[in-house]
């Protein structure tokens, strides 16, 4: 049988690409992934903005070494590119298929590398059960890119406070801003933080 | 500060409503379960290429299996045949893939949408009747090429209740190939093939 039985047309169907410059920082993920689909480079680097870290942090809780994890991470974004077409906005926001696609692409890393990963099969008895992981690898997805909102100036108060131990005072002393300033900052960057929360992702 | 955190009137200080104290409560703990996240290196500062050589090279690994003559070139011509033609838009063929005896109940559904830009064919698989494997891996969908498969397009696994939806990818020639089979990862035995 003649192999371009079926496959000859395929050329045929390539589209136009437009390619269309992200001029507006306020895109959802949803838009973002719509655009990518049609080749859109730069909403490409807007989410890798957006999803580097989140994406980097499924992967070293997947797979526990640094080195593997940043590999996957890159797989990770390809995986993205590739298949931002199947994206249907109908059918979720952009954050819960982004977490698919980027897991998918990390499990075939694992399943491809030789070595034991940090987070295998189930062990009875043993650690958190698989749902409890899955809930705890969605949550810290969904912080870690509500964080991608914060403004430069809010930021490292919530680092500080939260993953560096510092109290309101020591922040204060080492950002070199008064005590009320910290305070007022904490309180704006955690209800952004909670409008993102809410507002892009389920 | 505690596993728990920073103390969260400590950071918020009493003079909030109510409504909006509950709200910052649910962030405050949100960010205590999420943990930090990791600063991305050098190497990660920018995004990838759309095809990294490293990938695409691995990715064309050939594993050597018998495949049944009936899941060759014929199968794979009579899955695009018999498939909807796929008026919808973007979609380029949908082929229909049915379970062998090892899962005589499963049948799937293969979308290949168009081809874009950089030669990638974006797929998307729907899996029915299709419970775990026995040995709780992962299934893989592999183009074929003469009997053997060829080339990797995603792995999955199926929900409790033998479904499963799944971008794919096939960054590849599809003239090259001539057909598709699911198979237990790290096993060469066909459970669903284009028919």
């Amino acid at each position: 049988m003649d192999s371009s039985f079926a496959l000859a047309p395929v050329w045929a169907h390539t589209r136009a690409v437009t390619i269309e410059l992200v001029r507006e920082p306020n895109f959802t993920d949803s838009e973002l992934i719509e655009r990518v689909a049609d080749g859109d480079r730069p909403a490409f680097e807007e989410l890798y903005r957006r999803y580097a870290r989140a994406v980097l942090g499924l992967a070293l809780r997947r797979l526990g070494d640094r080195g593997r994890a940043e590999d996957a991470a890159q797989d990770a974004f390809v995986a993205i590119w590739r298949s931002a077409r199947t994206y249907d906005s109908d059918r979720g926001t952009g954050a819960p298929w982004l977490y698919a696609v980027a897991r998918n692409a990390i499990t075939d890393g694992l399943r491809r590398s030789p070595e034991p990963a940090a987070e295998l099969e189930d062990r009875p008895g043993g650690g958190p059960d698989p749902a409890d992981r899955a809930e705890s690898a969605w949550t810290a997805w969904r912080v870690h890119r509500a964080l991608e909102v914060l403004p430069p100036h809010e930021r490292p108060v919530i680092e500080l406070a939260y993953w560096r131990g510092l109290s309101q005072s020591e922040i204060a002393e080492s950002l070199g801003i008064p005590l009320g300033t910290v305070k007022t900052r904490t309180r704006s960057a955690l209800a952004r933080l909670a409008d993102a929360l809410e507002e892009e992702l389920p | 500060m505690s596993e728990r955190g920073p103390d969260f009137d400590d950071l918020v200080g009493s003079d909030l409503g109510p409504g909006e104290r509950e709200r910052l409560l649910r962030v405050h703990e949100l960010l205590v379960a999420a943990g930090p996240p990791p600063e991305l290196p050098s190497g990660l500062a920018v995004p990838p290429a759309r095809e990294p050589t490293r990938l695409v090279r691995r990715r064309r690994r050939v594993a050597l299996v018998a495949l049944a003559a009936a899941f060759g070139l014929a199968a794979f011509a009579a899955g695009f045949l018999i498939a909807d033609r796929g008026d919808q838009r973007g979609t380029f063929r949908v082929v229909a893939m049915t379970g062998t005896a090892e899962a005589p109940g499963a049948s799937a559904s293969l979308e290949v949408f168009d081809v874009d830009a950089a030669g990638n064919w974006p797929m998307e698989i729907s899996v029915e009747g299709l419970g775990p494997s026995a040995s709780g891996r992962p299934y893989e969908l592999w183009l074929t090429s003469k009997g053997r498969l060829a080339a990797l397009c995603g792995s999955f696994l199926p929900e409790p209740d033998g479904t499963a939806v799944v971008p794919m990818n096939a960054p590849y020639k599809l003239k090259e190939f001539d057909g598709w089979v699911v198979v237990e990862e790290g096993t060469t035995a066909p459970i669903l093939t284009t028919t």
